[in-house]
């Protein structure tokens, strides 16, 4: 508790409040944004914040995270366009709404489910995390090196639509994270010594999210412009309090376990969220042609399980969202030992990241219910201005890292597997995530090793690792069975209603 | 050349953004066309670069136009379309259906604004090769 | 949930084989086999390391193998990639190559000239270069907020940050 109130004290200071809100307003505003959002935007961000105190870098991300979730459900409601999966669900509804002209409900009914499910998203996060890390810091190397590994097999084959090209991003990933030096030799250096210290994480990264991005959208780029729907302020009315509320809370209850475990992501609980409250309205004849609990409940499950990955982030060292990914890798460019220790090593920190994210999702309700119609005025930015932008700050915060020509290049050519990863359908979280955990993995591997003298049944020594591969195999058999008549999990159509969606399951059955 | 009569129009193009000044320029043209009996071509474009350009009118805005337009027995033809230049676009309509006579709408603009923005209202004054009436909203 | 075995195919049609996929099949295999040589080529470090450093490229680089192989299966019967969704994408109309390839030689030459030039001028080229590749006509404006977006940089990095960015050959003016 009292850690607790000194985190307060630290995210309050009016130093912090003002990049909690640079934060939040820069987080909107990349999630308004079309091609750009939270992920990148950290990435982008990362040399620069190298300067500034890492509590402060801290507080300004936890803003971005949770701006930009905020900014992607707006576009999702005013254009039908979700910029992230987690936001697809909310699209459905919250259009069709918007296109009945209740785009001001809409709007609320999602910021504050959102700061709702934030609020208690956090409270719980400050339950749990705690608890978490106090039980994982008792286990092993082997329990630790189980539980990495199914950070990255969950987040490889658990999420996305095909799991050969998860695995493919992640091998890729994991052949990045060798590159370096190992026991005094160079490995996978191709001869050049500017190798030697491995490719910093901020080039891939920007690499990945910015240049490849840019890259995949000028080639792409969508001509005709959208049709936005003009919106005033939002507001909601009592009926529309009284249908949101219980959404609100279910969408919370599942968005945030499922965000907890290591296995993450935010598609499943918007789209269980979204199912239960269409069994459980009363008004199930508005569903399809945009009901208010099928943007409420969503949206509160994807918010909450966004706080939710910051579980296994903080306790663990194990990220499972690209977010949380460059959080991580944040923190260990400020120095500090990520994993089970980290919250016993660095509680200032860690307590102020959480009360922050409190403040944050306070100012986020405070300071942009209003400006919803501005936020809106930032898509008419010429697009090639925004993306000459992307790729000018992804250069510079290469260059800036080391000041060398030869990590511009590198960024070029990883920008243009970025790009050919878009184009073939390759996930680009695994890859960044066998990045990062890639070489823990091999030290923690390591470690138990050395402490068994080199006895490989070590690492099914533990019951903490004797569940974890089980569980491990329980999944590979249950999508081995799924598998054979599933190669591709399709999602929701946006452009069908999902009356229409009916249809076409029948038929495909 | 085409018309003899400057007051006779046989057909008029309309430059219309979805704002008070392209709504302008509509009802002036309009009003022309219904006066002369004269062809009404509406040219609506935008270049698509930003994900959102107010100025380019929705899809069910365009037909409810064109309907309320034909209802009233004008001949009307609508133009919708994404172009590399809006200006070049109403230009190159206005010569392609003969037109002689374009509507476009202004608003002021300061020096400075003229110098980063462009005008597409001053480029198809400067070069249609017919006569352009510039129309103001009514403030 | 939906199951659907080809989406958007009808079913009887014979599958149609996106041959590009078995380009990248090839990369993975190269790729995996440069991983397994470059480990071959690694000593064996001290004997009570558990771990040796090629232990985990091996393993590694044969997986990339694997699944170049498993792909170029999965191609030849008919699997095909769902290329990346977005906000400001249009995949109904075909890859624009120019563009890319453009943008792309924009970014090569900033490699190039940035050690001699600095990045006040190729940082403003850059914005410049890409706005105009990517459609934006005014030029005067893209050079303008370009170099306006490169110095003010180049002092926020300096002044604000401390962080000094070479000046190339700008050395001494800025």
């Amino acid at each position: 508790m009292d850690l607790l109130l000194d985190g307060f004290a630290t995210a309050l200071t009016p130093e912090n409040l003002l990049f909690a809100t640079i934060g939040v307003l820069l987080g909107t505003a990349v999630g308004v944004l079309p091609g750009i959002g939270p992920a990148m935007t950290l990435a982008l961000l990362l040399p620069v914040t190298y300067s500034v105190g890492a509590d402060s870098a801290i507080i300004m991300f936890a803003g971005i995270y949770y701006g930009g979730m905020y900014g992607g459900s707006t576009t999702s409601i005013l254009l039908n366009t979700p910029g992230e999966s987690s936001s697809v669900i909310t699209a459905i509804e919250g259009n069709k709404m918007a296109k009945a002209g209740r785009a001001a409900q809409a709007l609320a009914t999602a910021a504050i489910g959102s700061f709702v499910a934030g609020t208690i998203a956090t409270v719980l996060l400050w339950i749990v995390t705690p608890q978490v890390a106090d039980i994982v810091v008792t286990l092993g190397s082997p329990s630790y090196f189980a539980l990495m590994v199914l950070a990255l097999f969950a987040v490889t084959a658990v999420l996305g639509s095909s799991r050969l090209r998860g695995f493919i991003a992640l091998f890729l990933g994991l052949a990045v994270g060798l590159v370096g030096t190992s026991t005094g030799q160079a490995r996978l250096t191709f001869g050049e010594p500017l190798l030697a210290d491995g490719i910093d994480i901020v080039v891939v990264a920007v690499a990945l999210f910015a240049i490849g991005e840019a890259l995949w959208v000028a080639a792409h780029m969508r001509r005709k412009p959208l049709e936005i729907i003009p919106v005033g302020q939002p507001w909601m009315s009592k009926e529309d309090w009284k249908r949101s509320w219980k959404p609100w809370l279910r969408g919370t209850a599942f968005g945030f376990p499922f965000g907890a475990l290591p296995a993450g992501g935010a598609e499943l609980p918007t789209f269980l969220s979204y199912a239960t409250e269409k069994k459980l309205t009363k008004h199930p004849e508005e569903f399809g042609h945009g009901a208010i609990e099928g943007v409420a409940g969503p949206e509160a499950a994807n918010n909450a399980s966004a706080a939710g990955t910051l579980v296994p982030l903080l306790a663990l060292g194990l990220p499972t969202t690209a977010t949380a990914a460059i959080m991580l890798v944040a923190l260990q460019g400020y120095g500090f030992q990520t994993g089970p220790t980290l919250m016993d090593d660095h509680p200032d920190l860690v307590w102020a990241l959480l009360a922050s994210l409190f403040v944050a999702n306070t100012l986020l309700l405070i300071i942009n219910l209003p400006m919803a119609p501005i936020w809106a005025k930032l898509l008419r930015i010429p697009r090639p201005y925004l993306y000459a932008g992307i790729l000018f700050f992804a250069s510079l915060g290469a260059y800036s890292v080391n000041f060398q020509a030869f990590d511009l290049a590198l960024l070029l050519v990883l920008g243009v597997l970025g790009f050919f990863m878009r184009r073939f359908g390759i996930p680009v979280l695994p890859l960044i995530i066998g990045v990062i955990l890639g070489p823990a993995l091999e030290e923690q591997l390591t470690t138990a090793l050395k402490i068994s003298e080199g006895d490989v049944s070590t690492l099914w020594s533990e019951p903490v690792a004797v569940v974890v591969y089980a569980v491990m195999a329980l999944l590979l058999v249950a999508m081995a069975v799924t598998g054979v008549r599933k190669p591709a999990a399709e999602e929701p159509s946006l452009s069908d209603t999902p009356g229409n969606n009916d249809d076409k399951e029948l038929v495909e059955r | 050349m085409s018309a003899t009569n400057p007051l006779a129009p046989t057909c008029v193009v309309a430059a219309y953004s979805a704002d008070v000044y392209g709504r302008a320029a509509i009802e002036y043209a309009e009003a022309v066309a219904r006066a002369s009996g004269a062809r009404l071509v509406i040219v609506n474009a935008t270049r698509g670069d930003s994900l959102v350009d107010a100025r380019f009118a929705h899809d069910v805005d365009i037909e409810a136009l064109r309907e309320r337009l034909v209802g009233e027995g004008l001949a009307v033809e609508v133009r919708h379309d994404v172009v590399p230049d809006v200006a070049e676009a109403v230009v190159a309509a206005a010569e392609e259906v003969d037109a002689d006579l374009v509507v476009v709408g202004v608003r002021r603009r300061t020096p400075v604004g003229k110098l980063l923005m462009g005008s597409v209202a001053q480029r198809v004054i400067l070069d249609a090769h017919c006569p352009v009436i510039a129309v103001k909203p009514a403030s | 949930m939906n199951t659907t075995t080809e989406p958007g195919a009808p079913a009887s049609a014979p599958p149609v084989i996106d041959k590009a996929q078995y380009g990248l099949a090839a990369f993975l295999v190269i790729a995996g086999g440069y991983v397994v040589y470059d480990a071959g080529t690694l000593d064996k470090a001290f004997a009570d390391q558990p771990v040796q450093p090629y232990t985990l490229p091996f393993i590694i680089g044969g997986g990339l193998v694997l699944l170049g192989i498993m792909l170029a299966v999965a191609t030849a019967r008919g699997n095909r990639p769902e290329a990346e969704e977005g906000e400001d994408i249009d995949l109904t109309h075909g890859t624009d190559a120019r563009t890319v390839s453009l943008l792309a030689l924009v970014l090569v030459a900033n490699v190039a000239l940035i050690e001699w030039l600095g990045w006040a001028i190729t940082g403003a080229f850059l914005f410049a270069g890409a706005a105009t590749v990517l459609g934006s006509r005014n030029w005067v404006r893209n050079i303008a907020v370009g170099v306006v977006l490169s110095v003010a940089s180049w002092y926020g990095f300096y002044v604000g940050l401390g962080v000094p960015i070479p000046a190339g050959i700008l050395d001494g003016v800025l």
